[in-house]
C-alpha cells in the first residue's frame, strides 16, 4: 500500500516559493489501479516524482509498503525504488542505442540478479508484452505502441509492486493506447498496484478510482463519484 | 557491476567517436611535450656515480689576489695551479684518495694505412682517476703509480678510439701514436655513461674523452692545454699558456687544474684541516694573500648549483607545463560537453535505482580509459618529442656529441613510463571530477517528462 499524510512539496527559488503539493492525505490499497487526472500545472508529476521517489518531500510522512520513506538517504531511496516501482512514461525513455533486451534488463542489473535470472525475467516480461520475437530489435525499429509495451516490460521485469504510469498513452493513437490500457489492466489483475496519470477521461474512467489534483490539492474520489464529476464537466 | 559500468564506459567513448578522439589527443599531445621535458629534465637532474657521489670532493683554493671579488658558490672559483696540485698530491693524507685532470688533444693513429688519424681530446691525470670514479673496463685497466711519477708513455682509450682505432678488439699492449710520441695501451674503457661529464667541470651531457695520458707525460711532451687560466692581474695574456710557457705555468698562480679528493665521510674534517694548514704553510711564503678560503663541494652539491641555473631547459619546462594545463582544460570542456549530454540517460538510470555511486563508478571508468589512452599515445609523443630534442641539441653542440652520447639523456625509463601514465589517468581524473560531479547530481527525475 502507499499511503501518505499531511505531505507538501515546495519548489524554492531565491525570490519565489511554488506548492506544488499542500498537504496530501492519501492511501492507495494493494491491487488498486488508480487514475490522477488534473489541469495542466495541477501538481500531476509532482505527486507522480514523489509517489516514486524521484524527488523529497518537505513536510509529512509517505509509507512505501509499510516503510517511511521520510529521512531515507539517497542510496537506500535508489534500492527502493528499483525493488518496488516500475516506470512507464509518455515518452517511453527507453535507451535509443540498446536492443529491446538490454533495455529492459537496466533495472535488473541494478538490482544486482545474476545473468540466468535476469534473462529469465526479460524473456517472461517480453513475452507477456508479445514482443519476445523481437528482442535482439533497436526501439527505432518499433512503432510508439510497440516502444511503450518494451517500457512496460521493463517496468514489470522486476515484479514490482507499484507500477507508476505518466501518461502512458499521451504519445500513442486510440488503437494503440487501448492495447496499452488492457496490458496495464491485465497487470493490474495479477496484482500489481497501478497510479496512472492521465488526461484521457476514458482511461481515467477504467481505474477503480480517481485522483484529482486541483493547485496542489487532492481530492480522492470513488469510482462511482469519478463517474459522476467526469459526466458533468 | 563494476563489468556492467566498464562496458557502458566502452560504449560511451563510441558515442561521438570524434570528441573522444579529440579529448585523448588533447591529453596525448599536452602530456607527450609535457613528458619530453620532464624526462630531458630528470635524466639530466641524475647523479653521476650516485653511490659516492657523496664522497667524490672538488678541491678548490682561493690563491687569487687581495682584492678579487668574494665568491661563494663553487661555480665562480678558480682551480687549482701546477704548484698547489703537485703539492696536494705529495701530501700524504690518511684514507683520501686525489687525482687531477686537464684537457689536453693531439692526433691518434695507428700502424696501419687504413685507419685515418683522428684528432682527439685527451685527458691528462694520474692513476687514481679510474678507481676513484669507478671507471669501468672493458679490456685492461688503468696505469700504475709508476708511470704517473715518470710520466711513462702508456694510454687508455674510450671505447669508441678503441672501435675506431682497433676494430674493438683487445687492444692492451698495442702501440699507438699521439702525436709523434708512441704510447702503449694499458687498458680500454667500456660503455661509461657519466649522466654529466662532471671530471673536467664542463657538466655536458656526453660520453667520456677519447684517451687517458699521465699527466707528467702530457707535461713532459709539452701537449697542448686545452684550459681556462685563471691568472687575475698576475700574468698578462694567460692564453699564451695554452701552447707555450710551461716553465712559466708551472710557477705562476694561474689556476687552471681540476682536483678531485675522494673523502670517506669520517675524513672530511682531517682533510679540511690539512688544507687550512697548507694554506697557512703557503701564506708563510708569501702566497694566499686573502683569508683562508678553499671549496670542497661533492659531486651532488655541484649538480644542484649546476641544475638551479636551468636557462633553456627551464624556460621549456615552463612552457611544456603551460601547454599541457591549457590541454587539459580543453579536455576537460569536451569531457564536460560529452557528459551533458548525457543527463536524460543518467537521469533515467537514476530513476530505474541506479545509485549516485553507480553513475560515480561508470563515469570514473570512462575517465580513466581516456587517462590511459591518453597516456599511451602521450608516451608515442614523448618519444617522438625526445627524438626531436635529441635532433636540437646535437645541433646545438654543433655536432661535437653524438647520437649515441646524447641517446641516454633522450630516452624514457621505466621510471619516466610509469610517470606518464600517472600523470595521464591522474590530471585526467583531476580535471574529470567536475564533469563526473555534475553528471552523478542530475536529478533522477530532472529529465523524464516527455519533451
Amino acid at each position: 500500500m502507499l499511503k501518505m499524510e499531511n505531505v507538501s512539496k515546495i519548489y524554492r527559488t531565491n525570490l519565489i516559493e511554488t506548492h506544488a503539493l499542500r498537504k496530501v492525505d492519501l492511501h492507495i490499497g494493494a491491487g488498486e489501479f488508480v487514475s490522477v487526472t488534473g489541469p495542466s500545472g495541477s501538481g500531476k508529476t509532482t505527486f507522480l516524482n514523489l509517489a516514486g521517489l524521484l524527488e523529497t518531500f518537505e513536510e509529512g510522512d509517505f509509507y512505501l509498503d509499510g516503510q517511511n520513506v521520510k529521512g531515507l538517504n539517497d542510496n537506500q531511496l535508489s534500492e527502493l525504488r528499483n525493488e518496488k516501482i516500475g516506470f512507464i512514461f509518455q515518452s517511453f525513455n527507453l535507451l535509443p542505442e540498446l536492443p529491446l533486451f538490454d533495455n529492459v534488463d537496466v533495472p535488473l542489473r541494478y538490482r544486482g540478479f545474476n545473468a540466468k535470472e535476469r534473462k529469465e525475467r526479460i524473456e517472461e516480461a517480453l513475452e507477456i508484452v508479445g514482443l519476445s520475437s523481437r528482442k535482439q530489435h533497436l526501439p527505432t525499429q518499433l512503432s510508439g505502441g510497440q516502444q511503450q509495451r518494451v517500457a512496460i516490460a521493463r517496468a514489470i521485469a522486476g515484479q514490482p509492486k507499484f507500477l507508476l504510469a505518466d501518461e502512458p498513452t499521451g504519445n500513442l493513437d486510440s488503437l494503440m493506447a487501448q492495447q496499452v490500457m488492457e496490458l496495464l489492466e491485465k497487470i493490474n489483475q495479477q496484482g500489481t498496484t497501478i497510479i496512472m496519470v492521465t488526461h484521457d477521461d476514458q482511461l481515467a474512467r477504467r481505474a477503480h478510482r480517481n485522483i484529482q489534483i486541483f493547485d496542489g490539492q487532492v481530492s480522492d474520489l470513488a469510482k462511482d463519484q469519478t463517474d459522476v464529476l467526469i459526466k458533468s464537466a | 557491476m563494476f563489468a556492467y559500468n566498464a562496458k557502458l564506459a566502452f560504449k560511451s567513448l563510441n558515442d561521438r567517436p570524434s570528441l573522444t578522439v579529440l579529448m585523448v589527443a588533447a591529453i596525448a599531445v599536452g602530456l607527450g611535450l609535457f613528458m619530453t621535458m620532464l624526462t630531458l629534465g630528470h635524466q639530466s637532474s641524475k647523479i653521476p656515480i650516485p653511490h659516492i657521489s657523496q664522497q667524490i670532493h672538488l678541491v678548490q683554493l682561493d690563491n687569487r689576489e687581495v682584492t678579487a671579488d668574494d665568491v661563494d658558490n663553487f661555480n665562480d672559483m678558480v682551480d687549482l695551479t701546477y704548484q698547489d696540485t703537485n703539492n696536494l698530491l705529495n701530501l700524504d693524507i690518511a684514507g683520501a684518495e686525489q687525482t687531477l685532470a686537464w684537457n689536453t688533444y693531439g692526433i691518434l693513429n695507428v700502424e696501419q694505412q687504413e685507419i685515418q688519424p683522428q684528432r682527439s681530446s685527451v685527458v691528462a691525470t694520474n692513476h687514481a682517476f679510474f678507481s676513484m670514479f669507478e671507471v669501468p673496463f672493458l679490456y685492461g685497466k688503468g696505469w700504475e703509480s709508476d708511470a704517473d711519477q715518470f710520466g711513462q708513455a702508456v694510454i687508455v682509450l674510450s671505447k669508441a678510439s678503441n672501435d675506431y682505432l682497433f676494430g674493438g678488439i683487445n687492444s692492451v699492449g698495442q702501440q699507438v701514436r699521439l702525436n709523434t710520441q708512441v704510447l702503449t695501451v694499458v687498458g680500454v674503457l667500456d660503455d661509461w655513461f657519466l649522466v654529466r661529464k662532471f671530471y673536467d667541470r664542463s657538466y655536458r651531457q656526453a660520453g667520456p674523452d677519447e684517451a687517458f695520458v699521465p699527466s707528467n707525460f702530457a707535461f713532459n711532451n709539452d701537449l697542448p692545454r686545452n684550459a681556462r687560466f685563471d691568472c687575475w692581474s698576475t700574468t698578462n695574456n694567460p692564453r699564451k699558456f695554452s701552447t707555450n710557457y710551461l716553465t712559466e705555468l708551472k710557477t705562476s698562480e694561474c689556476a687552471w687544474i681540476t682536483f678531485w679528493a675522494k673523502l670517506p665521510q669520517d675524513n672530511k674534517q682531517d682533510y679540511q684541516a690539512q688544507l687550512g694548514q697548507y694554506i697557512d704553510t703557503q701564506k708563510s711564503l708569501g702566497r694566499f694573500p686573502r683569508d683562508n678560503q678553499y671549496f670542497l663541494t661533492n659531486i651532488n652539491d655541484q649538480l644542484i648549483i649546476i641544475n638551479g641555473s636551468g636557462g633553456r631547459q627551464e624556460m621549456l619546462g615552463m612552457i611544456s607545463y603551460m601547454f599541457f594545463a591549457v590541454c587539459l582544460i580543453n579536455a576537460v570542456s569536451i569531457l564536460l560537453a560529452k557528459f551533458m549530454r548525457r543527463t536524460k540517460e543518467v537521469s533515467l538510470r537514476r530513476a530505474l535505482g541506479a545509485k549516485k555511486r553507480t553513475i560515480l563508478q561508470q563515469h570514473l571508468i570512462e575517465v580513466i580509459f581516456i587517462g590511459v589512452i591518453g597516456g599511451l599515445l602521450g608516451i608515442g609523443f614523448t618519444y617522438l618529442g625526445l627524438q626531436a630534442m635529441l635532433r636540437v641539441n646535437l645541433y646545438a653542440s654543433d655536432y661535437r656529441n653524438t647520437v649515441a652520447e646524447l641517446m641516454p639523456y633522450h630516452q624514457m625509463d621505466w621510471e619516466m613510463i610509469m610517470a606518464a601514465f600517472s600523470v595521464s589517468v591522474g590530471c585526467t581524473l583531476l580535471v574529470g571530477l567536475y564533469p563526473i560531479w555534475r553528471i552523478c547530481n542530475v536529478s533522477p527525475a530532472s529529465q523524464l517528462k516527455a519533451q
